[in-house]
């Protein structure tokens, strides 16, 4: 046994795991937060009359969330990751934000929708983009992103399909909404 | 949980840090986790004193951290030979933070030493790092997923049983430590005992009415659309 042949590279490599271990923890908690939205905004339109549509739309939406955070629960526990530790406030706000648009109107709810899964998206293609210069080393955790990534954009255009830029205050609206799961995103990915 | 590339060199470390931990154990109780140690021992095995310091960057708090994560690891071992889908979640628990202090019991002198060390100061913030070290572990192996807040909950609960069981498992002198293992069942029943009442209040909150939607219903109401 000799320190020869260690190379310098054991260091670098750690800080992949860890990077790796980052991107799950923020994706779970995107994940959950997703679902927390989808689910407040289905528990206002199920009650209310001449919703029935838009129910359905968001039942199969926070069905493919739930799936992605399953997935991301399973990725996890596997990889030994510690979830965000902010879980609580995630949970607030994330549902707050659901019931809130919803109670704007459909269309309020669209632009949620919209402004969410934009932010989303580009997060996703910056963590491709990182897996893919990792090589073939994580194809499978970058195939799983990249799967789950096509779902969001559907879900996006689907929004914009039924008017989510019509809502009132759409500009300010989604900024709102943009900037806030920007920053939970930073936030998620250390804590 | 590196890539195969560096893969190779982790397992020369580590066997390396194996070598020098199983080396300097029979000294630890006498001369305590010192930097005096790790070079007495690195010169009875033959290897350079410079691969010591590669081994543990930070000297004696380094090696002391590896003892302890060594016996998360032999316990999360032992614990695989055991069929845990017959347990409860408390038998589970305590099994499990009984294997974690039966794998030491020959080296109970060696975790006291490592005790006192983590707890001077110069070891900084170390002790809390190997306590959760521990109490990750034994969640992990027992089989918990949670990604919730209850992740943080279940770790600070077990700290505080792990941690007041260790110190009566070091000072117990009773036939077959009987002393601690009935302390750890006290501790558990009291845990237990909380977390009925923690299940209670969250039984009556579900039965609430949900209040989004009477907020909808009073927002829609009008609406024919």
């Amino acid at each position: 046994m000799s320190i020869d042949n260690i190379k310098t590279a054991s260091p670098q490599s750690q800080t992949a795991v860890g990077r790796i271990k980052e991107m799950i923890r923020v994706d779970q908690a995107g994940e959950y937060a997703a679902v927390q939205i989808y689910s407040a905004q289905l528990a206002v339109f199920k009650h209310a009359p001449g919703k029935a549509r838009i129910s359905a739309d968001l039942a199969h939406m926070a069905e493919d969330e739930q799936r992605h955070l399953k997935r991301f629960n399973e990725l996890a526990a596997e990889r030994k990751v510690r979830p965000t530790a902010f879980n609580p406030i995630w949970h607030a706000a994330s549902y707050a934000l659901g019931a809130a648009t919803a109670l704007m109107g459909e269309k309020a709810a669209h632009a949620c929708t919209e402004a969410v899964e934009d932010v989303i998206e580009d997060h996703y293609k910056h963590q491709i983009d990182e897996l893919e210069r990792l090589g073939d080393a994580e194809k499978e955790l970058k195939d799983t992103i990249v799967q789950f990534r096509d779902e969001e954009i559907a879900h996006k255009e689907h929004a914009l399909a039924n008017g989510a830029k019509e809502a009132p205050g759409y500009p300010v609206l989604a900024n709102i909404i943009r900037a806030g799961c920007k920053f939970a995103i930073r936030v998620a990915e250390k804590v | 949980m590196t890539d195969n590339a560096t893969g190779q060199d982790q397992d020369v470390l580590n066997s390396l840090k194996a070598r020098i931990l199983s080396d300097v154990l029979p000294d630890v109780p006498f001369d305590g986790w010192t930097r005096t140690v790790m070079m007495k021992s690195a010169d009875r095995l033959g290897i350079d004193r410079g691969e010591v310091q590669l081994a543990f960057p930070c000297g004696p708090v380094d090696l002391v951290s590896y003892f302890l994560a060594d016996g998360d690891r032999r316990m999360t071992e032992a614990l695989g030979e055991v069929d845990l889908d017959a347990l409860k979640i408390r038998e589970k628990v305590t099994l499990a933070v009984r294997t974690r202090l039966e794998v030491d019991t020959e080296h109970r002198e060696a975790v006291r030493r490592a005790g006192t060390y983590l707890a001077m100061p110069t070891s900084g913030t170390r002790a809390p790092q190997v306590i959760y070290h521990t109490v990750d572990a034994i969640w992990r192996a027992i089989g918990d997923t949670s990604t919730d807040y209850n992740f943080y909950t279940k770790r600070a609960t077990l700290s505080i049983v792990y941690g007041s069981t260790l110190t009566i498992w070091l000072g117990d002198d009773s036939d077959d430590l009987a002393e601690t293992w009935a302390f750890l069942d006290r501790r558990i029943a009291g845990v237990m005992q909380f977390e009925k009442v923690k299940a209670q209040v969250t039984k009556i909150a579900g039965k609430l009415p949900d209040p989004l939607g009477l907020l909808a219903r009073l927002r829609y109401r009008t609406s024919r659309s």
